[in-house]
């Protein structure tokens, strides 16, 4: 914990942020935090967020940046946040240049239970590399189910949705001002549980842009196993269009330009 | 038991310069083809969103035709470059859910195939008739 701390202290102390989105320790629970030089004392309290500790740091920096887009800042950063960041300067919501790394390696036990291929940062100023792990058991046990079975999985499991929105709202990729979830010609409203098409609608909207952080499955109140809807979203983008998210080298997204030839051909009917 | 009076409803997307001219053509020369599809027209192909799909599908169609121009021939030069994309995409998906992905289908069709759109809209509604009602409007019918 000390090299992260003391790597903030001086980002700050020097001047090369305007200030630090990582957590910090209060009434003994890891809590998001934004540090500052003015009160760099509060460094000292600066910790790793410990594996419970989940929320969208990603999405708490575009609030930030977007109140003072002179600024840089610094924020701390798993695999899945530095993905969302790679992300996001693609979807022009950041300016990489105006954002400093403070990197965690998540351990294994983390990896595990995310089927994370990538839980480690570009820097790491704490933790270890662990495995990663390259294919989801979860989406797999869906695909042997055979399409009726699968149906009857889904449909019950979005049947449980209470429409709180709290899937996209908490999501660091769902940056949009107007939401297709509450589009009144292409939803109904006024539902609960909502269409049955809501979460592939959804869906649509995270494929090769969700960076897998798990945090919509994690706070959906009604447990639906949305992080495989959008593992299995992001897999088909790479399958389609060999597009990888939250890689800097794949360049653009497939949904952001036409593309310079098409050789993609139609299913047979 | 299967419903022997199931009469499919087909939801078609057609784009204006291709598959739309391919059907007035169709229609002028006479050509048959089922009128279970409802035809919406498009500026082009590539203006059909996933979404509207999804939508066609909530509202009970039982199957959904997509008609663009062929690759090199859109009218806007690479609208349909993106909606291959789309419904490629949101094929898988459908698999993956279970929704059926054959009542989804994309087809390119120029102005000058009459008889091609003809035979597609047959072979499509044949297509979707066999399959029956879709599994998601039954179950939306159920909720
Ligand atoms: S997805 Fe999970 S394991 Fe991967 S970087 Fe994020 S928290 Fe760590
Ligand atoms: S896992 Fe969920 S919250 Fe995280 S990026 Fe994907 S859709 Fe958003
Ligand atoms: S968080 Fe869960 S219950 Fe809430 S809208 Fe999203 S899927 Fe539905
Ligand atoms: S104009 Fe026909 S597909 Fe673009």
């Amino acid at each position: 914990m000390n090299k992260l701390r003391e790597k903030v202290r001086n980002l700050l102390k020097e001047g090369k942020v305007a200030g630090y989105v990582g957590y910090m320790m209060r009434d003994s629970h890891p809590l998001p935090h934004f540090f500052t030089k003015e009160r760099l004392e509060e460094v000292d309290q600066a910790i790793a967020a410990p594996d419970n500790a989940r929320y969208p740091l990603d999405k708490l920096l575009q609030q930030v940046a977007s109140r003072y887009p002179e600024e840089t800042f610094a924020i701390q950063v798993r695999g899945c946040d530095e993905r969302g960041l790679n992300e996001l300067y693609k979807w022009g919501q950041l300016d990489p240049e105006k954002v400093v790394l403070v990197g965690v390696a998540c351990n294994q036990a983390q990896a595990d239970y995310c089927e994370c291929p990538g839980p480690w940062t570009s820097v790491i100023d704490y933790g270890e590399k662990c495995q990663p792990v390259m294919k989801s058991r979860r989406v797999a046990q869906i695909e042997a189910l055979g399409e009726e079975e699968a149906f009857k999985e889904w449909l019950g499991a979005f049947q449980k949705c209470i429409k709180c929105y709290g899937c996209r709202d908490v999501c660091p990729m769902c940056f949009c001002k107007e939401c297709s979830l509450e589009h009144p010609e292409l939803m109904s409203t006024g539902l609960v549980p909502p269409d049955t098409i809501f979460q592939l609608v959804r869906a649509i909207h995270m494929a090769g842009r969700c960076i897998d952080c798990g945090l919509c499955e994690e706070n959906c109140p009604a447990d639906i196993p949305l992080r495989v809807l959008y593992k299995k979203a992001n897999e088909i983008v790479k399958d389609l269009f060999g597009y990888e998210m939250g890689v800097p080298e794949s360049g653009p997204s497939p949904w952001k330009m036409l593309g310079e030839e098409s050789t993609l051909e139609t299913k047979p009917m | 038991m299967p419903d022997t009076n199931f009469e499919p409803k087909i939801i078609g997307f057609f784009c204006n310069w291709c598959t739309y001219a391919g059907a007035d053509l169709a229609g002028v020369s006479r050509l048959q083809y089922p009128p279970n599809i409802r035809v919406i027209r498009v500026m082009c192909s590539g203006t059909v969103s996933p979404h509207h799909v999804l939508r066609a599908f909530q509202k009970g169609a039982d199957g959904v035709l997509i008609g663009g121009c062929h690759i090199g021939d859109c009218h806007y030069l690479r609208g349909n470059f993106m909606t291959i994309k789309r419904m490629r995409f949101l094929q898988d998906l459908l698999k993956f859910t279970g929704c059926e992905p054959g009542r989804l289908h994309l087809e390119w069709i120029s102005a000058a195939e009459g008889p091609k759109f003809a035979e597609t809209v047959r072979n499509f509604t044949e297509k979707i008739r066999k399959l029956g009602p879709s599994r998601l409007k039954l179950a939306v019918r159920a909720a």
